[in-house]
This record gives C-alpha cells, sequence and structure tokens, in this order.
C-alpha cells in the first residue's frame, strides 16, 4: 500500500505544542509510578508482568497507557487503585505511597459494575453514604453529577434497564462524585458499539474539560487513545515494559473531527508501528484458492 | 397469516394456548392415569375382591386385606369349596349321618349361611342392621329359593342358584317357624366363592380418596376436620420451627463462610462432612438430648437442612460477582459496609431461592421427624391409618402435604418480584388473578430460574 499523503513526523511539534507540554510537565505530579515490578507465580514458573515502569501524572492531564494484549495494562491500573499490590516498586499519589483501594483514586471498569439492586440515583450516592456523607447534601450532589452525565430523566431507573453507555455513564458520575484526586478508567468503552463508543469519547472529553479531575486510561483502541489523551503510554509485552511516552500535538480542544488531521493520523501512525511493528503497512495474504467462476469477479 | 408454532421446536416457547394446555395436562395426565387404572375393569385390576366368601378345612388360607384375593388363586380357592360341597354330598349319600355332633355341624351350617350377609347387605336385599341377624338371613335364604328377592339370579352365578335351591330345600324339611335353632344337622352346602375385579388396597379409586380427604378436612361435623387441622398445625409448626431455626444459624455462618476464609476454612470442612450423617440416625440421640415432644423433632429437621444451608449459602455468596466488591472498594467502601451494602444486597435474591428450596427439603424430613419418639402431626395419622391399611385416608394427607408445599414455594417465587423488583425491571406488577392467569398461559412454574437460564 503506498500512502497517498505525505504526514509530518509526529515529533515536528510546533512552538504551540512544545510551550502545551511545558506547561504541563511544570504543573503538580498527581501520581507517580516508580520502578513499579509485577510477578506471577505459575506452573511453568514466575512471569513477568510488568517490569520497571516509571512514569509521571500531572494534574488534569489525560493519560492513555496502549499496548499489546498481555502487556500488564489491566495490571498495571489494578495496581493504581490498590486492587492489586506491586512485587516491587511504588505508587505515589500526591507524593504519598498508594496502600490498598480507596476512595481517592476512582475507577470505571470495563463491565460497568453498577451495583443492580440500587437505583442510578443510590448508585451514584453510594461512594457518598460509605464515606460518611448522609442526608440531602448527598442526594444533591449525586443528583448533580447524574445531570452532568445526562442522566436525569433515567435517575431512578434499574442498571438493567439501561444501556451499555448510559451504565458507563452512571459509573462515570458514581467515580467522579467521590471527587477523586484521579480517575482511573479500565478499557471503559470497550464493549460498547463503535457508534456509542464514539459518543461516549465525546462524553469524556466534555466532562474532562469542564470537571477538576486528572485521568489514567487504558484502551486498546489507538483512535481513542490518540483523541483523547495528553500523552500516551505504549507498553510492550513480555516483561511489560515502558516501550514509549508519546506526546499527541493534536491540538485542544479535541473533537471527534480531529480524526482526520494530520497530526493525528501522524501520531496514531506511529503507536501502530510501535504496537504492531512487523504488520505495519503490509496487509497479511490469507492462503485462499480462487473459487469463483471465471467473469464472476466483483472487481 | 397466523403464526405457526410447532409443537416440537428446539428452544423456543409454545403458543399461549400450546402452553396453557400442556401445563393442565401436566396434572391431568397423572390423574388421568389414575382414573383408568381404577375406572376400567380390564385395565390392570389383579385382584378379586370377594363378595360371597367360604371357609375351607382342605386349602391353606392365605390372609389378605379386605377381602382381597390374587386372581391366580382365586380358582383353586372355589375348586376347594365345590370339592368340599361334594365331599358333602357323598357323605350325605353314604353315611345318612355324618360326623361330629348335631350341635356342631349346625353352628356351621349357620355359618354357611351367613356367607351370604355382606353381599345381601350391599344388595339392599336386607337391611344394614340385620346382617348380624340370623333369622333374617335364614328368611332370605328361603325367600331367594322361592325366587322372592329381586335380581339374584343377576348377582349369583347359576352353580349358586343351585346351592341355595337345595340348601333351602333341606331346611325346610328341618324347621318352619323357629328357622335358626332348627337347623339341619345335616351339612349344608357352602356357597361358591364369588367377587369382583379389583385393584391392590393400596391403589385406591379416585373417588374415594376425594371423599375421605372431603371428610377429614372439610367437614366440620363429626370432629374430624378440627382434629386434622390440628395434625396440620403441629405439622406446620415443625417443619417451619427445624427451618427457621436453621436460617437463624445457617445463613449468617454461610454468608461469613463465603465472605471470610477464615470462616470458610475453620467450618466448612466439619459442615461438609456433618452432611453425609443421615439425620434419620440421630432420632434416637436427638429423643435422648430433648425428650420426647416437639424439640428433637424440631431437631432432627433443623439436623437435615441446617448443613446444607451452610453450604449452599457459602457458595451463594461466593458466586457474588467480585467485581462489584472491587468498584466498591474504590469507592471507599470497607469491612462492615462491604458486607452490609454489597454482599447482603447483592446475594439476595439468589439466597431467597435457595432458602425456597431449602424449605422443600425440610418438608422431605418433615414424615421421618415426626416419628421420632411420640409419633405426632399428620405422619402419626398416615402411620396409623396405613398399618389398619385405610389408604384411601392415606392419600390425602400425602397430596394435602405436596399441595402445601408446591403452593407455598409458587407463592415465595411469586413474592420474589415484589422484593427484587431490580431482576426484571420495566413490567408492571400484576395483580394476583392476572397472575394466575399468567401461571396458566405461559405455564411458567419459576420465574427466576428461568431468568436465570437465560442468562448466557
Amino acid at each position: 500500500m503506498s500512502q497517498t499523503i505525505q504526514l509530518p513526523d509526529y515529533r515536528e511539534q510546533s512552538a504551540k505544542v512544545r510551550e502545551r507540554f511545558r506547561a504541563l510537565k511544570q504543573r503538580p505530579v498527581k501520581l507517580e509510578v516508580r520502578g513499579l515490578c509485577r510477578e506471577f507465580e505459575s506452573a511453568s514458573g514466575t512471569v513477568k508482568a510488568l517490569h520497571d515502569i516509571h512514569f509521571n501524572v500531572y494534574r488534569r492531564e489525560f493519560l492513555s497507557i496502549i499496548g499489546p494484549s498481555g502487556c500488564g495494562k489491566s495490571t498495571l491500573i489494578r495496581i493504581l487503585s490498590g486492587l492489586d499490590e506491586p512485587t516491587s516498586g511504588s505508587v505515589l499519589l500526591d507524593g504519598k505511597e498508594v496502600r490498598g483501594p480507596g476512595a481517592d483514586r476512582g475507577m470505571v471498569f470495563q463491565g460497568y459494575t453498577l451495583f443492580p439492586w440500587l437505583t442510578v440515583k443510590k448508585n451514584v450516592m453510594f461512594g457518598l453514604e460509605v464515606n460518611g456523607g448522609s442526608g440531602c447534601s448527598v442526594e444533591q450532589d449525586a443528583l448533580q453529577w447524574i445531570e452532568l452525565v445526562g442522566l436525569s430523566h433515567a435517575k431512578d431507573a434499574y442498571p438493567n434497564q439501561l444501556s451499555g453507555g448510559m451504565k458507563q455513564r452512571v459509573a462515570i458520575a458514581r467515580a467522579l462524585a467521590n471527587q477523586p484526586k484521579i480517575l482511573l478508567m479500565d478499557e471503559p468503552f470497550g464493549a460498547l458499539d463503535a457508534q456509542t463508543r464514539a459518543q461516549m469519547q465525546s462524553y469524556l472529553l466534555q466532562i474532562w474539560q469542564n470537571v477538576d479531575v486528572t485521568i489514567v486510561f487504558i484502551t486498546h483502541d489507538l483512535d481513542e487513545a490518540v483523541l483523547l489523551s495528553d500523552r500516551v503510554v505504549v507498553l510492550k509485552a513480555h516483561p511489560g515494559e515502558v516501550q514509549e511516552v508519546i506526546e499527541v500535538p493534536v491540538p485542544h480542544p479535541r473533537h471527534l473531527g480531529q480524526l482526520i488531521t494530520p497530526e493525528f493520523l501522524s501520531t496514531r501512525n506511529r503507536l501502530e508501528e510501535l504496537i504492531h511493528p512487523k504488520s505495519s503497512g503490509e496487509e497479511k495474504r490469507l492462503p485462499i484458492p480462487r473459487m469463483t467462476q471465471v467473469g464472476d469477479d466483483v472487481f | 397469516m397466523k403464526k405457526k408454532h410447532p409443537w416440537f421446536s428446539i428452544r423456543k416457547p409454545l403458543s399461549p394456548g400450546g402452553a396453557r394446555l400442556m401445563t393442565v395436562l401436566s396434572f391431568l395426565g397423572p390423574l388421568g392415569i389414575w382414573c383408568l387404572v381404577s375406572y376400567t375393569p380390564f385395565f390392570w385390576h389383579p385382584d378379586v375382591k370377594l363378595e360371597i366368601s367360604a371357609d375351607r378345612d382342605d386349602t391353606p388360607t392365605v390372609f389378605t386385606f379386605d377381602d382381597h384375593l390374587s386372581k391366580d388363586f382365586f380358582p383353586t380357592f372355589q375348586d376347594a369349596v365345590r370339592s368340599a360341597n361334594s365331599a358333602i354330598f357323598e357323605s350325605r349319600e353314604t353315611a345318612g349321618s355324618s360326623r361330629g355332633s348335631a350341635r356342631v355341624i349346625r353352628r356351621a351350617n349357620l355359618k354357611k349361611l351367613r356367607h351370604l350377609g355382606p353381599l345381601a347387605v350391599k344388595e339392599a336385599w336386607i337391611p344394614r342392621d340385620k346382617e348380624n341377624d340370623d333369622s333374617a338371613i335364614y328368611q332370605l335364604w328361603m325367600d331367594m329359593a322361592k325366587g322372592a328377592v329381586p335380581n339374584v339370579s343377576k348377582v349369583l352365578s347359576a352353580e349358586n342358584m343351585e346351592i341355595v335351591r337345595s340348601n333351602a330345600e333341606l331346611m325346610a324339611r328341618y324347621g318352619d317357624r323357629n328357622a335358626v335353632s332348627s337347623l339341619p344337622d345335616v351339612p349344608l352346602l357352602s356357597l361358591i366363592p364369588q367377587g369382583v375385579s379389583a385393584n391392590p388396597s393400596y391403589l385406591p379409586a379416585p373417588h374415594s380418596v376425594f371423599s375421605a380427604g372431603y371428610d377429614l378436612f372439610l367437614r366440620g361435623e363429626d370432629g374430624d376436620a378440627g382434629k386434622m387441622h390440628g395434625r396440620l398445625m403441629h405439622s406446620l409448626s415443625i417443619v417451619f420451627g427445624g427451618f427457621f431455626l436453621s436460617c437463624l444459624i445457617g445463613v449468617p455462618l454461610g454468608v461469613f463462610c463465603g465472605t471470610y476464609a477464615l470462616f470458610s476454612r475453620l467450618f466448612e470442612p466439619f459442615v461438609d462432612f456433618f452432611r453425609y450423617l443421615p439425620a434419620p440416625a440421630f432420632s434416637t440421640l436427638l429423643v435422648a438430648m430433648f425428650a420426647a415432644h416437639d424439640a428433637p423433632k424440631i431437631a432432627l429437621v433443623f439436623i437435615g437442612t441446617f448443613f446444607q444451608m451452610v453450604l449452599v449459602v457459602a457458595n451463594t455468596t461466593r458466586q457474588l460477582d467480585v467485581s462489584l466488591l472491587e468498584a466498591a472498594q474504590t469507592l471507599g467502601a470497607k469491612g462492615r459496609h462491604l458486607l452490609g451494602r454489597v454482599i447482603i444486597p447483592g446475594i439476595l435474591p439468589n439466597l431467597y431461592n435457595d432458602l425456597r428450596i431449602l424449605l422443600g427439603w425440610s418438608w422431605t424430613w418433615l414424615v421421618i421427624a415426626e416419628l421420632v419418639g411420640v409419633k405426632s402431626g399428620l405422619t402419626e395419622f398416615i402411620e396409623t391409618q396405613g398399618r389398619w391399611r385405610n389408604f384411601d385416608q392415606v392419600y390425602p394427607v400425602i397430596i394435602l402435604i405436596g399441595l402445601i408445599g408446591f403452593g407455598s414455594d409458587q407463592f415465595l417465587s411469586r413474592l420474589s418480584k415484589r422484593f427484587f423488583p431490580y431482576l426484571n425491571p420495566g413490567k408492571r406488577e400484576p395483580g394476583v388473578v392476572e397472575r394466575l392467569q399468567n401461571w396458566a398461559n405461559e405455564g411458567r412454574i419459576d420465574p427466576i430460574a428461568e431468568k436465570r437460564m437465560k442468562k448466557p
């Protein structure tokens, strides 16, 4: 396949973009990942899922983590949330080491994980209540977050009355209601159909632009990573290591229309090269013999 | 075009009418077979129910309950009586006088006359209160011989009519007015046994079971109904007493076992072992421990359900989606909150279903429990009537237990919709009548189980 458009190198940053990333790195470090290793014991010996991972997440940054399957993306985010523990290394949130899960790190899972016995409103109130909130203010707070994700009409519905996209919006509202220091999202739109996913990406951008929240976002969708992120951490598998941290030059505010801009495409191509180095540029041929009649060709 | 609903299509619903028909048939089918076996004489009917019996001295007597003889044996029995009769004929001709004293012979003769009694009452030839009145029976014999009794020749075989005439002729020679005391001192002929096809007494006909059930539970006058209600209440108190007691301890313990590895390791191995110990084996021990009142019975139901309950509840608790717990943790829930706000509400619908099934288990322990120590409740009635072979009294009680179990389970399953509205949302709660209709229409026995099956 020959390239029809000559794309600029993604590293060729304009002065404006350079300035943006310089400013970003001046912001306080929200989350610091230092020398993180995670090994699993299995029958065939020790498997290194993550090896010596380093990166920082700055305040209000949108950071994506991307990598081939089996690179330990999910293990990494589980460690960040406190649901899993590193074999060595540490995770610092606002300079304090993370121990176990807590309300200061909100998490949105791929499989919705709404409480089926609670209505949308009660689901969103859950975090506020277990953290000691009570009474009217909790309900007011919850309703506000539900409104923010555009689900006021469904506040009394039960989760299994909602579509996948709606469920995930409730999950986001539920996580944000705790006003966490950081929002961890583990392939949150992975189970959604393409249209809903695009819509959810747009919603998430709007939320992120208007709410004071730092987001770490795991995905395997390259478009999604480039469209949403300030920076993309590319992991490689066996062992899971940071391969490269890419600064996305696509200007803010982001919107779905940027999917075909040169900056977008060049960044995306670079990611493609990193993640699928062999297949890049070349289509794999299937060993299919000709089974049609002569004159029956479709092209 | 009318939508087609084939009868056999894999994992597709039947048409509403078809589904309703099948539901009705599932109950009518067995009832129909029961009626068929009971009311068609050529179908099964392995026994002969004697209408006229006979004493016999040269045939081994096999006692069968309720005058039932097997069809195989009946001809042998008849032949034995026939040959006894011909011996009597011979003895009359050869010896003139017979063995034994006249008094003994007269008593034997009287017995032979009395064999007609039950049939005579059944055919209303004599009133019921005259069944043991010897002079009435004597009169009947004489009237029958004269042809003064209607329908006799239809009921009695030609062979027996002959015997009636012959005996009456002999009796007429001896006595006139004071008939019973002037029976012949010559042996009379025995009536040849006669009977009708019958099913074994352990399978009474539906109508007799239902009428017995009506008398037992619904007819208040003769006091039976009151007593049966008392028995029923007593049985219910045993079942529910044992069940609630085991819920009281078993549910919390099961939830703890499913939640904390500590409890699981500490209790489950022993509970797993103990559940294999047969509960009835503890009956004598329980009586020794709790004395012979209701306590050992409740304890037996407890033993029968508790150990299963702990394991089932623990398992249900473990099946709760762990991601819900993780989500709750990332929202800041810890310890008590996780248990009270996630685990318990999360398992509640499945727990409810488990308890429904376990309640069914405790019903099965009821019968054994009520035999422990002093027999009581419905089981005592079943036992006693069963020993007397009043099986038509036994069946209504068994059916009643089934109806209560089935009914309460249906009720609880309907109720679960109210308790857990989030399981099938978007539907208006139907009223009682509508629900019955739905049930009949769709043949849905257990909406929750169905829902579970549908889930991947």
